[in-house]
């Protein structure tokens, strides 16, 4: 009896308060423990939530999300937003499902749906950086336009009869069929965001511009093309998300993603990147959309009455911000 | 920069040319399974010739738990279906069969994966039928693949249509048009000039409803012209706005400019166009709405609104958890079964559903 205990004590020291506080710190540390602390708690209300199948869900869901929230973060560590992102979605969902419906190859129709979101989102960093308009303003235009382009494409019908080869290659799921393949592409696409911010020129050329553009442009920063390359990469993330979704339903959809620009934003705000912006990274905002869909998931499997669904989320995300604050004095108090 | 611009108008028109252009060369042949119309449907038929077919309601052993996703209890239509469901399910289980129903819905219409999360949820729970009103034609799919390979049948209730679910239940969205056309029609004694206000573009119901008036003013009332055509978006406010504009353009002071009648797409904007209409005093068009929410019935009783055509969704509900009931049983439920519907007016606007539809309980064999 005495050996368990003595056991106890030395698995509870490693766990000081200190190195918790530690964990806690780092923004992705404390995002991690959240997301167990949810899981753990819808698991205890109904053990339904911890089955593979519902996993699979919350993976599902938190793949398209988070490939919108890694792109918009480019937009708002820029100080800027992209609402455009959910029209952008809609028109790489489009313009796929025509391509994929006229027999075109399925590897070259996500190339081509790459490239639309790396335009239209570039159009977005033209109207910015040019035209010199603020973010909000410019992306409230073209979300407008761009939504029309995706009714004017399909006539506002649904293009139906996507070829399952497409929906194969994103929508099938390994490891005994519990994991979906698209949250490694979301895996990959976070990784590579993440060295291109923090590890190329052009990522702390846009850390710069988001943290102070006046600096940025008198140390010799070609402004224009930063925003341009940072909102052509957020509509890349919309473009992905887009095609994921497609070959999730398997009917392409104009009126598909309206209103995923608001999810987009909670779950990059609940990852930390600050709305004023040059900060945030592309793993917080991941994080954060799996946080944010595995609290969806959550009150759902726990059969929370539909309006007070509403009351709850907004109260995780209002917490989740002020944790932030919460941080930086557990910061403090560390050193 | 001027280079970076115009190659990206360049491959924008390559786009927008290759995405139309691959339009005409496929066009989506109209007998793809994926492309399903239930209200054109050859395997379709009437609710109470069903009865009559079927017979009385078999007497299932065992428990069930059916579970129903409805698209938003914001909207009253749909918190009335889930009563009409739970009505039905409340009822059988009287009649002996031990039946539940577990009703939810989405967090308003726009939140199409947080409904899939909810199939999701009840085909993880193992409940031995689903009975879905997507928000989308598609943003179900991949839920009704997984439960129809669960072995769980899928029932259908009302739009948006899901083109691999086996069972289609709900009002002929077409005869609603028609039922609205028919009306006016012979109020305007077959002359006059007529506009619609559409709901959301691309919605199955919009489309059909728009349809069926279209066709039927053409094919019965020559003399009646459909001047205008726009979108509100299923919103009370667009609606508003919209039949604002009109009243300006369309003023009465020529043959030309008066505005005879308008066909919304559903109540909610019905009754945005009657509020409009409150401050117009130089046109007086009849105004009339689809789904026959309780307001809108008001509507009538006040006669501000002249006519709905109801589908009562309580008694469709009922007829949801029915069909479920007589899937399960093994009977032969058809692919589209479609629920009863009515014009409301002022002639009827206080007899009671029971009586329009001429509504009674289904029976439930006995031991």
């Amino acid at each position: 009896m005495s050996k368990v205990n003595q056991m106890m004590k030395n698995v509870l020291k490693k766990f000081t308060w200190n190195n918790i506080k530690q964990a806690m710190a780092s923004r992705e540390g404390l995002l991690i423990i959240s997301i167990f602390i949810i899981v753990g708690v819808f698991t205890i209300i109904d053990s339904v939530y911890i089955m593979p199948r519902n996993i699979v869900n919350i993976l599902e869901q938190s793949v398209v999300n988070g490939f919108l929230a890694v792109g918009i973060t480019f937009a708002i560590v820029l100080a800027g937003i992209d609402l455009s992102i959910g029209s952008i979605y809609a028109l790489s969902i489009v313009f796929v499902s025509k391509f994929l419906v006229g027999g075109m190859n399925p590897f070259l129709a996500i190339g081509l749906g790459i490239l639309v979101g790396a335009i239209f989102g570039g159009f977005n960093g033209v109207l910015i950086s040019k035209l010199k308009l603020q973010p909000f303003i410019a992306t409230l235009g073209t979300m407008s336009i761009y939504r029309g382009i995706a009714y004017i494409v399909t006539n506002g019908n649904p293009v139906l009869g996507i070829p399952t080869e497409y929906r194969q290659i994103l929508n099938s799921n390994t490891f005994g069929s519990i994991v979906p393949v698209s949250i490694f592409l979301l895996i990959a696409f976070v990784i590579f965001t993440q060295i291109v911010l923090k590890k190329t020129r052009p990522g702390t050329y846009i850390y710069s511009v988001g943290g102070n553009e006046e600096s940025a442009f008198l140390s010799g920063i070609k402004i224009d093309r930063i925003k341009i390359l940072g909102y052509a990469i957020s509509g890349i993330g919309g473009a992905i998300a887009g095609m994921i979704l497609l070959a999730q339903l398997g009917t392409g959809e104009p009126i598909a993603g309206s209103g995923a620009e608001l999810n987009a934003i909670a779950a990059t705000a609940i990852g930390g990147t600050s709305l004023a912006g040059g900060k945030g990274s592309p793993i917080a905002a991941f994080l954060g959309a799996i946080l944010l869909s595995a609290l969806k998931v959550g009150l759902i499997v726990a059969m929370v009455p539909t309006f007070w669904q509403y009351v709850a989320t907004g109260a995780i995300i209002i917490v989740a911000a002020s944790v932030e604050i919460i941080q930086k004095r557990l910061k403090s108090s560390t050193t | 920069m001027k280079k970076f611009l115009s190659v990206m108008i360049m491959v924008f028109a390559v786009l927008s040319f290759a995405a139309c252009n691959g339009n005409q060369k496929d066009p989506i042949p109209t007998a793809d399974p994926t492309n399903f119309n239930p209200d054109a449907s050859s395997d379709a038929v009437n609710y109470y010739d069903l009865r009559d077919q079927l017979g009385a309601v078999p007497l299932l052993e065992g428990s069930y738990t059916f579970g129903g996703v409805a698209k938003a209890f914001e909207n009253e239509y749909w918190r009335t279906l889930k009563t009409g469901m739970e009505t039905g399910a409340a009822k059988f289980y009287e009649g002996g069969i031990n039946v539940t129903i577990d009703m939810r819905s989405a967090l308003g219409e726009g939140d199409q994966t947080g409904q899939l999360a909810i199939v999701q949820d009840m085909i993880t729970r193992n409940y031995d039928a689903i009975l879905v009103s997507p928000i989308t034609d598609g943003n179900l799919v991949p839920g009704v693949e997984d439960a129809l390979e669960a072995g769980i049948p899928v029932v259908n209730v009302n739009d948006g249509i899901v083109a691999i679910a086996p069972n289609f239940v709900g009002p002929n969205a077409y005869e609603n048009g028609v039922l609205a056309a028919n009306y006016i029609g012979e109020q305007l004694n077959g002359e006059g000039q007529v506009a619609i206000v559409t709901g959301m573009s691309g919605a199955f119901a919009a489309r059909q409803r728009t349809l069926g008036f279209k066709e039927t003013i053409e094919a019965n009332f020559p003399n009646i012209t459909v001047v205008e055509e726009q979108t509100a978006n299923w919103s009370r406010e667009e609606a508003r706005n919209l039949a604002n504009t009109w009243f300006t353009t369309y003023d009465g002071s020529t043959p030309e400019k008066t505005l005879d009648a308008i066909f919304c797409n559903n109540d909610t904007m019905a009754l945005g166009v009657v509020e409009a209409n409150e401050a117009n005093d130089n046109v007086d068009p009849i105004i009339v709405g689809v789904d026959g929410i309780s307001e809108a019935y008001d509507a009538i009783r006040d006669g501000k609104l002249d006519a709905t055509v109801d589908s009562f969704p309580l008694f469709k509900g009922q007829i949801a958890v029915e069909m479920a009931i007589r899937i399960l049983a093994g009977q032969a439920v058809p692919r589209v079964v479609h629920t009863p519907q009515a014009l409301i007016t002022t002639a009827n606007v206080d007899q009671a559903a029971t009586d329009i539809i001429q509504w009674t309980d289904p029976q439930i064999q006995t031991k």
